[in-house]
């Protein structure tokens, strides 16, 4: 059994691992270096728990990667999706409330845990028969939709974000409907093209009756409107919305080519980064103002380094619904890496996003390995299916 | 390949073109742009801190201290390590608790209010406070054994400015206070603690000279304005680019001499006055003091509401420079003028006038001090006997312009521009002047009384100084100065000439050597002293030259005498030239040429004398 364990944890993929615990050991040396600069101890050793949960995390990562995914499809998808369903209701009606929001159950985010759970569940649905038929395309459909909703009550935009994308991915992938899906797009494109358009305009008014009139219009929470505004007028509110972005800017930008070095960052040191977001959604500024320009070549190389891999896994394989977790799964943190990154540098509004194996949060960092751990199991077994 | 393939393929080329799109823009950040972000970064966490330089001592003469810089044991809060979360009143009162526990550790009375804390953190969070300045060096002692206990605060040593002779010349060197720098207040940046800067005398008027330039030190501040604490300090490089190093304040040597300076102190001790020693070869001034005075040792480190309101407090006012500050009418030490103006227009030496002990002008009738009359007298006589009427009579002769223009040639009526301020200008009237201020015109009268230093003619003791030096050198007006440049770049200025004939100005020096030979100023030449019954002569080891004045003010129940004495000595070569004036004397020769003697003894000695007997003209006391 042990020799079994061995010989399929040699046929992972190797290139995908190594980067993926580089990224975990970077994370962690920077969440201590960002922990360092307040003086609550819980939280000067939050790196502890991260290593912790890495640690777990790896358990997980191997255990699922020995596991044919194909079986563990057959046996855990429905499970596995209606749990995050309940939990996405429980957080809703249970959850703390942190900064607006309930996202949090316990000590997990059930939010986290949906993307892996719709993602094998809609590989799980790709597996069965008559997925040709547009009902099959509505069922996927509402697959996505009302785990979505739910996220989108909490509220998490941010998460719905990166889902979508992944699962649209997933469907293009399994060649559904793609004119459909190409229309969709270009609808969703149309669509957030129309609302920046709108805060634009809006913000260009002198008028304050017309300028709630346009807002009026938008189906978006006042919050959301001003990281909209933010992100078209940075200059415009420095000490407000902009606040974090504008220090996220300037923390990046000091960092230059070579970086102030491990725990010398002075803006987050002297709190003009908010100590508050440092370790998690704003890691990045930290990251980039201690290991400056290189630091940073190094990091999305990294990146390069787990995506490019899954991409190959998804490439090799025979099984569908082995491509699908595998494209999926490589969506999924190609968009939380993109959006957290452009964020940080204003590429992008503000959305509270964490970055991949970096950012201090244990539900994501095992979610994120446990899916990557899927995509090895993919590897593992097509290859199998080679050989019989 | 299968179309899903190909959209792998294509997903892969998305996600390379997403970080390329990534890692331009962190290339046009971090590398193109890096200046734009450290100068945001520099605005908002570095601050800068003005650092004083040592300030300059001042000198006398012959290198004496008369100003200097002492340490002050200081204990300072450095108020970072007491930040509290929540309101700022909650810092406050942390570091008010802190500063109680100490006090009450080292049995000293706070010194530091919460007010004063509150403020510091609104304005200069970034710099430490001090709590506790001046301590004795035993309870010093005892902080900095036990400092570890109480973290936050620390030791320090700034420079506190002190005065070793006490009152000796408190007038010329004023003294030092603490203040914000002027010019700063709205630069939120630009912190500094109160720095020393002078008030008054020269600590004021050389203040720039003495206090260097101020150099710049930069420190780091957090996003609250606060400066890190230690241990965040360690982690971050120094924020010391850029850092100016001060230039300590330089030395001022003055032209005093203090032993000088502590005779005239010492004769003008008891009562209200004041006196100028020049020296007449170039204006420096070797003394000058005023009566009473006061201890600058007690306006540092800062001028209290009760020491100020004594400085300041009429009759006595200690903080005035009455020397410079103060007009006083000239009495019959404005003679020697009103004889130049004479000699230069319509007057011979050897004409005479015969007083009759009352000068009759209309129906004004001015008396002279001899109610029986000088009798006949030349103009040489007239000033060694200072005549009232005669000079009464010699200005309504050459009019009261020339006299007008006499007084001013020596500088009387402006400024002597002595490099202290506060100096008066005096007054010397004249029709526009007397119009403007009384609505009146020129009388008659009002020229004989200029004419013997009384009425609306007002002068200050340096302006007489002035005279007396002017006279002693033969006529250059110099402007008197307190700071002795160095050798080559000196800095004596002839302010004019007076335009009068050498002959003149020998005529009326003579005549008041005579005046201190045989009339109303030989007490200036000689001490007499009783002991034993026994009468026992002092005479100065130099022949002088002097004029008695004693001017009447007031009317009735306020009418007071201000007496005074101008001299020069030696005679020959004068190298000294005094004015003295003590209000409310008795009279010029008898309240003020005894003191004047005793300064002149101070500096060319005196000899005790036999056989000079009162001579047959002697008017001691009396002009």
């Amino acid at each position: 059994m042990i020799a079994t364990f061995l010989s399929k944890i040699k046929r992972t993929d190797w290139v995908l691992t190594v980067c993926m615990t580089c990224l975990i050991a970077i994370g962690t040396a920077f969440i201590w270096s960002a922990g360092s600069a307040r003086q609550i101890a819980a939280i000067q050793n939050i790196w502890h728990v991260h290593a912790y949960t890495a640690a777990f995390g790896f358990i997980v990562y191997f255990a699922l990667a020995s596991i044919d995914y194909r079986k563990l499809l057959d046996f855990a998808a429905i499970p596995a999706y209606a749990g995050a369903l309940v939990l996405l209701v429980a957080v809703l009606k249970f959850g703390a409330e942190v900064y607006g929001g309930r996202r949090w159950l316990w000590f997990f985010q059930p939010s986290e845990l949906a993307k892996i759970a719709v993602i094998v569940f809609i590989a799980y649905l790709a597996g069965r028969e008559g997925r040709r038929s547009f009902k099959w395309f509505l069922a996927t459909g509402a697959a996505f939709a009302v785990p979505a909703l739910l996220i989108l009550t909490e509220p998490d935009l941010g998460t719905a974000l990166v889902l979508a994308p992944a699962v649209m991915v997933m469907l293009f992938v399994a060649r559904v409907w793609t004119k459909g899906l190409v229309a969709l797009l270009l609808v969703a494109l149309l669509a957030a093209g129309l609302v920046l358009g709108t805060v634009y305009v809006a913000e260009r008014q002198n008028d304050e009756a017309r300028k709630e009139q346009l807002y009026s219009r938008l189906p978006l929470r006042e919050h959301q409107i001003k990281r909209l505004r933010v992100f078209l007028f940075p200059e415009r509110d420095l000490r407000g919305a902009g606040y974090n972005q504008h220090q996220a800017l300037i923390s990046i930008g000091s960092g230059s080519v070579w970086g102030k070095g491990l725990r010398k960052g002075e803006l987050k040191a002297l709190g003009y980064l908010p100590q508050s977001v440092s370790m998690n959604d704003f890691i990045f500024a930290v990251v980039a103002e201690e290991s400056g320009f290189m630091g940073n070549l190094l990091l999305l190389t990294l990146y390069l380094g787990v995506l490019l891999p899954s991409l190959r896994i998804a490439f090799k394989s025979t099984d569908e619904r082995g491509r699908l977790i595998a494209t999926g799964v490589a969506t999924l943190i190609f968009c939380h890496v993109y959006i957290n990154i452009a964020m940080s540098i204003g590429l992008m509004p503000i959305t509270g996003l964490p970055l991949p194996f970096i950012s201090a949060g244990r539900t994501f960092l095992i979610v994120v390995m446990a899916s990557l751990g899927l995509v090895q199991s993919v590897a593992v077994h097509n290859e199998e299916i080679a050989e019989t | 390949m299968n179309p899903s393939r190909w959209f792998i393929v294509a997903l892969g080329a998305v996600f390379v073109f997403g970080e390329l799109v990534l890692g331009i823009s962190l290339f046009r950040i971090q590398v193109l742009n890096v200046a734009e972000s450290r100068e945001s970064q520099a605005i908002q966490t570095i601050r800068r801190v003005r650092v004083p330089g040592m300030r300059g001592r001042i000198l006398d003469r012959n290198g004496r201290v008369l100003a200097e810089c002492r340490p002050s044991r200081c204990i300072q809060c450095n108020l970072e390590e007491f930040q509290r979360r929540g309101a700022a009143s909650n810092t406050v009162a942390a570091v008010d608790a802190a500063i109680d526990d100490l006090s009450r550790a080292l049995g000293i009375q706070r010194q530091t209010s919460p007010r004063e804390i509150e403020r510091h953190l609104q304005t200069a969070s970034a710099i430490p406070l001090v709590v506790w300045q001046d301590l004795d060096e035993s309870t010093f002692a005892r902080f900095c054994e036990r400092s570890h206990e109480f973290p936050g605060f620390a030791d320090h040593v700034s420079a506190e400015r002190t005065y070793p002779f006490g009152t000796l010349a408190a007038h010329v060197l004023g003294y030092t206070g603490r203040g914000d720098p002027e010019g700063f207040e709205n630069d939120p940046v630009y912190f500094s603690e109160k720095e020393m800067k002078g008030r008054d005398g020269v600590e004021s008027y050389y203040n720039r000279f003495l206090s260097g330039v101020t150099g710049e030190k930069r420190v780091r501040v957090d996003a609250r304005g606060f400066r890190p604490t230690r241990a965040r300090q360690n982690l971050m490089d120094d924020a010391g680019d850029g850092d100016v190093a001060p230039a300590n304040g330089l030395d001022l040597t003055l032209t005093l001499d203090i032993r000088i300076q502590a005779s005239l102190e010492r004769e003008l001790e008891g009562v209200t006055g004041a006196g100028v020693v020049l020296d007449p070869r170039d204006g420096a001034v070797l003394a000058l003091a005023s009566a009473p005075t006061f201890n600058p040792n007690e306006c540092v480190p800062t001028l209290t509401h009760a020491v100020y309101a004594s400085l300041t407090n009429a009759p006595a006012k200690r903080g005035q420079n009455r020397a410079i500050s103060e007009g006083y009418a000239p009495g019959s030490t404005f003679k020697p003028i009103t004889a130049l103006a004479g000699l230069a227009t319509a007057w011979m030496p050897e004409d005479e006038y015969n007083c009759q002990g009352v000068y009759r002008l209309g129906d004004l009738r001015l008396h002279c001090w001899d109610r029986y009359g000088h009798g006949s007298l030349n103009l040489s006589e007239a000033i060694e006997q200072s005549c009232n009427s005669f000079f009464c009579n010699l200005g309504t002769a050459v009019g009261s312009n020339a006299v007008i223009t006499a007084a001013r040639s020596f500088g009387l009526g402006s400024r002597t521009g002595i490099d202290i301020g506060g100096e008066y200008s005096g007054v010397v009237p004249d029709d526009e002047w007397k119009f403007r201020w009384y609505n009146e015109h020129w009388y008659p009268g009002d020229t004989c009384q200029m004419c013997i230093g009384q009425g609306m003619l007002l002068v200050t003791p340096l302006q007489m100084a002035v005279v007396a030096a002017t006279l002693a050198n033969g006529g250059r007006v110099y402007r008197p100065y307190l700071y002795a440049r160095k050798e080559g770049a000196h800095t004596a200025s002839v302010v004019r000439r007076i335009p009068y004939e050498a002959d003149a100005i020998e005529l009326v020096r003579k005549s008041m050597k005579a005046v201190v030979d045989t009339g109303t100023g030989r007490a200036i030449l000689v001490r007499t002293e009783t002991e034993d019954g026994r009468r026992r002569r002092f005479r100065l080891k130099v022949d002088c030259a002097g004029k008695t004045g004693t001017a009447e003010i007031g009317r009735g129940e306020t009418k007071r005498k201000n007496t005074w004495i101008i001299a020069f000595a030696p005679y020959e070569q004068p190298t000294v030239a005094i004015a003295m004036l003590v209000e409310r004397g008795e009279s010029g020769g008898k309240t003020v040429a005894p003191r004047v003697h005793k300064v002149l003894a101070s500096i060319f000695g005196e000899e005790e004398v036999t056989g000079i007997r009162p001579a047959a003209h002697y008017y001691e006391g009396r002009d």
